[in-house]
């Protein structure tokens, strides 16, 4: 009993100083007392990741995810209904978000904006997206919305109405890249003051809103969902790991990971499956302490050189940013350049897309390692905030009393989950990986032998992020 | 008066233990293919 209350006292008291505030979506976590260094953990994954290694090029000798194969199991009778409520639904949360956040009290935490932008959207969306599938084209607000006005304007001036403009082929996901990575160095790199003021990400909101709501005008609505929307594109990414495909008011069932074979590899989204695991990878790196023992003599550089202490801290975590981002993408190449060393007939930059699907599940156990305890802990924060989303008292639905309980799941539980979601990941990354090369050299020792590298690859991805864990919670 | 680079030795030394999976991993591939090398110049 008195343990049980430590372990709760010493979670409050981390998610106290690690939140002082609502704090953007950065995991909280508790004092563990695992029955073995964490670094093991690091061991035991990579053995898992070579074993199954050694199982795929052993037992996996022929192709076997290249076609996807569905099945219907429901024809949802009055799709069109529900593809209007939910967009319904998505406007009014929008509105609601933004409204609390530019009326409502201006304390984070006190405020549904910031919560549920960081923590619901950002982290909650793609969870349930990797498991029930593309969830958020349903309620896409900024969808919704220009559908209605362009069934509005359609019915006024029927066949007056001018085509969009082709989007440009070699812009691909790229606009969607830069979307994803904007958003988080507004989330990881803008000084907290500014990333947790409510009104500030109601503005944000809104901006970013009416750049959708242009780029849809301009080129057509699923030409720009498709490439451009960058949590529309990022979501959707996830959301093919799902063993459910929503298509045509039909729900079809495939086999897990099957759904991501099929992406489509077009300019931009290697980049944006980098942007997604290495900003998630600087997340934890800045929580740790090769970060801490960095950080402030990259800051002094730029102070030296003119900066503010302020703009000198925003400088150096830009650089980190950025800098995540490309080890992660560099790592990535070095893999695909192994390839070459069995067949150099095709470029690092095919090779590059070919497997760029491989790194989706990579991203998506990223975000369940690193978000999963924050997710549990402010998702239950929406209870208080729906009843008093502005903060001012209000108590709309009897919950605005309700508290989190940072008792409910261990700190040992949760790193437990965060292991699991890196192996599971990696070792689906690995399936992808081994199942697209067997299609591409069609001998399965050749395919085995090109994935000397990506198994490489997978390892160092584990590492990494069993590393970031570790140092963001010490 | 920036911090000795020895009084950060243990953050140094928990870190390569996670790195040493991705070491040992390339060593043993790299032994490999250099062994099926050797193996394809002598039956060559």
């Amino acid at each position: 009993m008195s343990k049980r209350l430590l372990a709760v006292g010493g979670l409050v008291a981390a998610a106290l100083l690690v939140a002082p505030a609502v704090a953007s979506a950065h995991g909280l976590v508790g004092k563990q007392d695992l029955p073995i260094p964490r670094w093991i953990f690091a061991w035991a994954a990579a053995a898992v990741l070579i074993v199954s290694f050694v199982a795929l090029a052993t037992m996996w000798a022929t192709p076997r995810l290249q076609e996807l194969r569905e099945k219907t199991v429901w024809r949802i009778p009055g799709s069109p209904f529900f593809e209007v409520l939910g967009g319904m639904i998505g406007i009014a949360v929008f509105g609601v978000v933004v409204y609390a956040g530019l009326a409502g009290s201006q304390t984070a935490a006190e405020n549904l904006a910031p919560t549920f932008i960081f923590y619901i959207f950002w982290v909650g969306v793609p969870f349930a997206s990797a498991l029930f599938g593309d969830v958020f084209a349903l309620f896409n607000p900024w969808r919704a919305l220009a559908r209605g006005v362009a069934g509005l304007l359609g019915g006024l001036a029927r066949g007056a109405g001018s085509e969009p403009l082709p989007y440009p082929r070699w812009l691909g996901r790229w606009p969607a890249a830069i979307g994803i990575l904007a958003f988080a160095w507004v989330e990881l790199v803008l000084p907290r003051s500014d990333r947790e003021d409510p009104s500030t990400l109601a503005i944000l909101a809104l901006a970013y809103a009416a750049v959708q709501l242009i780029g849809m005008s301009v080129f057509g609505i699923q030409t720009w969902l498709r490439n451009a929307d960058p949590f529309g594109v990022a979501f959707s990414l996830i959301s093919r790991l799902a063993p459910l495909h929503w298509v045509d008011g039909e729900l079809r069932v495939h086999k897990p990971l099957a759904g991501v074979v099929g992406l489509d590899p077009r300019p931009g989204t290697v980049a944006l499956v980098c942007i997604m695991i290495g900003t998630t990878a600087f997340d934890g790196f800045s929580q740790g302490s090769l970060w801490n023992d960095v950080a402030p003599d990259i800051q002094r550089f730029f102070i030296d050189i003119g900066f503010s202490a302020e703009h000198g801290v925003t400088a150096a975590f830009t650089i980190g940013l950025v800098a995540m981002v490309l080890v992660v993408s560099a790592f990535y190449r070095l893999g695909v350049m192994g390839m070459r060393t069995v067949d150099e007939s095709r470029s690092v930059a095919e090779l590059s897309r070919l497997f760029a699907h491989t790194l989706v599940p990579i991203a998506l156990a990223y975000v369940i390692a690193h978000y999963f305890s924050a997710l549990t802990y402010q998702a239950q924060a929406m209870a208080y905030l729906i009843s008093d989303p502005l903060g001012d008292g209000s108590n709309l639905f009897g919950t605005a009393s309700a508290t989190i309980d940072y008792g409910w799941i261990s700190a040992n539980a949760i790193w437990y989950v965060q292991v699991g979601a890196l192996i599971v990941g990696h070792v689906g990354g690995l399936i992808l990986a081994h199942d697209r090369a067997l299609a591409t050299y069609r001998d399965p020792s050749a395919a085995t032998r090109s994935q000397y590298w990506m198994l490489v690859v997978m390892v160092g991805f584990t590492s990494l992020g069993l590393w970031l864990l570790s140092a963001a919670s010490q | 008066m920036s911090a000795p680079p020895l009084a950060h030795i243990g953050h140094w030394w928990t870190s390569i233990l996670y790195l040493a999976p991705v070491v040992v991993v390339v060593v043993f591939l790299g032994v490999q293919s250099w062994r099926a090398r050797r193996r394809k110049n002598e039956s060559e």
